[in-house]
């Protein structure tokens, strides 16, 4: 039977693409107050900034209830033995625990193994589409764990800010504590780096960090999967596919928003770029 | 929510037993908040030793009854205070234990009683009380204890509820108070170390024992926001500190005020509490035989105790230096002007050091603080051409990885600084950073200080004039024509982003009106307007 894929709504894994490849998305919640939406179901990005923009309440975020997952497991589980959970990391969310203790509630013979990615946005979104692929092709469970396990020092989530601002007020900077601050506009650029956002360098204009992304991924030897991710500027978003055809088919590309959970997180004007590193020779 | 409506002796030992407990595993964090009256560093661990007298005491108690137990608290944080807070502390406890006379149990009412009486007396122990200190954090805190009786909730644990919440906050605002804190950005150790006592009082009040077995007390976070904590390093040489001086005096009929009177002359800091046959005294002085002469005149001297506080304070620097983030490389920048070493230490600038055009540091200043980061790989952005040979000097005089960015200008500085890659090597970002600089024009803004020639123009005092990377191309009557005159000769068809740096004696409308003409004439430019706030330039900008 079909290895099936869970993952949650930080993976910036679209609805329309879920449902294309089957992967089951859990989301998170987004909160302006007291009204709660979940994470891409029932708030879109672009309502979401549209929001951010108009009110002067400051989202909040939750991580889906354990209940979310259970739910997902059973319905799975009547369709395979096997469930392979691959979530954000867990100094970010606490998505990971919820997936963890919905386990213990299932009952049956179905197996569940959850992953923490150590990543975000399509980091993740890339490793749960290469499990994905491998489950389709006929692997166990045990099989795609070890691979997930060898990607994940692999998946390089590179994201430009704007302004670190939302991440220091969602208390997620992490390392990038020490990019806070500038007495100079400078737009920030931040990785993943063993589950914590970490910083990588700092830009002057929107130009440089257009470069930044796209020396970055030409400076990758090797691309296994490589998405292309904005949050209120296609433009730059699209500009940037076209000048990566070069080096990768443009139609290879996953093109995705940031989730409004994320969004609360990094702001508007973020633009990112997810490389899976494909394994040397 | 639990509700104690009455706590008596032994309540009283239990709870700052355990509030002790919950001070010692703080104590380390407050020695390294410790920044006033003097950076001794040692605050969490006096208090804590203070406080460990004071439960030794009561154990001693021949009644268990609140009052007998308060006094005999009362009395073992007399006798063992240490340092500063730890004598303020027994003065607080000296308070708390009159107003508990006689008393077999006390409500919320009572207690918030003791707690005024217990700041008041805080006060009257000090000649010069400072706020922004422990004593304010008691006052603050033993007023909320008193509104929220008025409020109608008189148990014990809503009052003490209150209180702990409002020792937070007033902790959290000790910097505003005072700006020795404020220029360390942390919060007041000695206020600190009072909240982590109460909050244990608290818990263990509330039932939360395992709570306390597993966690520690937090520092709270100074409400000022600090980016970073810059190594300023000033030519300047310290202040001697002198020798921390504490002994108990016994004797007989001693007057309190006159012997406080007779020791503000001898020293700082000055402490004296106690009653007429025991008294405390702590005193920073340049001369503590003097003290001990007057003394010994007077009674007998117990517990004495004369540290050195140069050498504490020399520990305090060492631990501080192996608390602060270990950074596998720094960066050393030499720069003028309040406003660029901000901008310079928001950017990651470790350290400091203050200089530039007709104010070259010399090479042992850049050593300093070299010497003072905590990393062992240091980058070192001069700034200045002609500080550049100086910077070079300093690789020969230390132990230490340098590299030598050779930045000639505040621009280049910046953009240097901006290039630092988080995660390449040292060699690579000395590079990167060597790099970064070529791209960078800049323009450095001035009025002339006598008539002269150069290069071919004729240049009258006071006119302004203005170097385009160190050559001086442009002579005018207006600050702004000199400007304009030489962005032309920039292409600007590369550019990105202009930066204005004014200097301190230009104002800040004048420099956004200067920008608004640019960005009139180069739209696509991102212009932005800086307090540099350096010397002698009028304004610095920077083309990237």
């Amino acid at each position: 039977m079909t290895v099936k894929i869970i993952t949650d709504s930080t993976s910036d894994i679209t609805s329309n693409l879920a449902q294309e490849l089957g992967i089951t998305v859990v989301p998170l919640t987004v909160s302006f107050g007291h009204e709660h939406f979940l994470d891409r179901v029932e708030m879109t990005t672009d309502d979401f900034y549209r929001r951010l923009a108009s009110e002067n309440i400051f989202p909040t975020t939750t991580q889906p209830s354990p209940s979310l997952f259970v739910d997902a497991y059973q319905k799975l589980a009547q369709e395979s033995d096997e469930i392979l959970v691959i979530v954000v990391s867990g100094e970010l969310s606490g998505t990971y625990q919820s997936a963890l203790s919905a386990k213990s509630v299932v009952e049956g013979k179905c197996r569940i193994e959850v992953m923490d990615s150590l990543s975000v946005a399509m980091g993740l979104g890339l490793i749960v589409i290469v499990a994905n692929k491998m489950a389709q092709s006929g692997a166990s469970l045990d099989e795609v764990a070890a691979a997930i396990k060898r990607r994940i020092p692999r998946s390089h989530p590179v994201m430009s800010f704007d302004t670190l601002k939302y991440l220091a007020k969602g208390g997620r900077i992490g390392r990038a504590q020490r990019l806070a601050g500038p007495l100079l506009k400078v737009r920030p650029v931040l990785t993943m780096r063993n589950g914590e956002v970490s910083p990588l360098t700092r830009l002057r204009s929107q130009k440089a960090s257009l470069d930044y992304l796209y020396n970055f991924v030409a400076g990758i030897a090797s691309i296994e999967e490589l998405a292309v991710e904005h949050a209120t500027t296609p433009d730059d978003a699209d500009r940037l596919v076209e000048r990566l055809s070069s080096i990768y088919p443009r139609e290879r590309v996953y093109r995705s928003t940031v989730s409004p959970v994320l969004g609360t997180y990094v702001g508007p004007n973020v633009l990112a770029v997810s490389v899976l590193e494909a394994e040397g020779k | 929510m639990k509700q104690i409506k009455s706590i008596g002796g032994q309540d009283l030992k239990e709870m700052f037993a355990a509030a002790t407990n919950w001070l010692e595993k703080s104590a380390q964090d407050i020695d390294a908040l410790n920044v006033f009256p003097v950076p001794d560093g040692d605050c969490g661990t006096n208090m804590l030793l203070t406080m460990r007298s004071s439960i030794e005491e009561a154990s001693r108690a021949p009644d268990q009854n609140i009052s007998q137990v308060a006094r005999a608290m009362a009395k073992g944080t007399l006798m063992g205070a240490r340092g500063n807070s730890g004598v303020i502390l027994s003065q607080i406890w000296r308070g708390l234990a009159q107003s508990l006379n006689e008393k077999e149990t006390i409500d919320g009412h009572e207690l918030a009683q003791a707690l005024l009486q217990a700041s008041e007396m805080a006060y009257k122990g000090l000649s010069n009380p400072v706020e922004g200190t422990i004593l304010t954090v008691m006052r603050e805190a033993a007023s909320a204890a008193q509104k929220q009786v008025a409020r109608g909730n008189g148990n014990v644990i809503s009052v003490l509820e209150a209180t702990v919440d409002a020792a937070n906050e007033s902790v959290a605002n000790t910097p505003n108070l005072l700006p020795v804190l404020r220029e360390a950005g942390v919060v007041d150790a000695g206020g600190q170390g009072l909240f982590t006592l109460l909050e244990g009082a608290l818990l263990y009040l509330r039932g939360d024992v395992e709570l306390m077995q597993f966690r520690k007390s937090r520092v709270i976070a100074s409400s000022i926001p600090v980016t970073a904590r810059p190594l300023q390093l000033s030519a300047e040489e310290e202040e001697a500190f002198g020798y921390c001086t504490e002994f108990l005096l016994k004797g007989e009929n001693l007057d309190l005020d006159k012997l406080r009177k007779k020791l503000q002359s001898k020293g700082q800091s000055l402490i004296v509490v106690g009653d007429e046959s025991t008294v405390r005294v702590h005193i920073h002085t340049l001369d503590p035989g003097n003290v001990v002469h007057y003394i010994t005149s007077l009674g007998t001297m117990h517990k004495v105790s004369i540290r050195n506080m140069d050498e504490q304070h020399e520990d305090f620097l060492t631990m501080q230096k192996g608390r602060m983030p270990a950074v596998d490389m720094a960066i050393v920048a030499v720069v003028a002007g309040d406003g660029l070493a901000d901008v310079f230490t928001s950017l990651g600038a470790s350290a400091i050091v203050p200089g530039g055009q007709t104010m070259n540091p010399s090479t042992k200043d850049i050593l300093q603080a070299v010497e003072a980061v905590p990393s062992d790989k240091i980058i070192i952005l001069p700034n200045n051409k002609n500080i550049v040979p100086t910077a070079q000097q300093v690789e020969s005089l230390t132990d230490k990885s340098i590299e030598v960015v050779p930045t000639e200008s505040v621009p280049q500085g910046a953009a240097a600084l901006l290039a630092f890659d988080y995660e390449a090597d040292f060699e690579t970002n000395a590079k990167l950073m060597t790099e970064a600089k070529s791209g960078i024009k800049t323009i450095e803004i001035t009025r002339a200080t006598r008539s002269t020639k150069l290069n071919g123009l004729a240049i009258k005092k006071k006119q302004a004039i203005g170097l385009l990377d160190g050559n001086l191309l442009a002579v005018n009557d207006e600050l702004d024509d000199v400007l304009s005159e030489l962005l032309a000769r920039i292409d600007l068809d590369k550019a990105e982003v202009i930066t204005i740096y004014y200097g301190d004696d230009t104002d800040e409308a004048e420099a956004e009106r200067v920008s608004t003409g640019i960005r009139q004439q180069h739209p696509n430019l991102q212009v932005e307007v800086v307090s540099g706030g350096q010397p002698h330039y009028n304004y610095i900008v920077s083309i990237e």
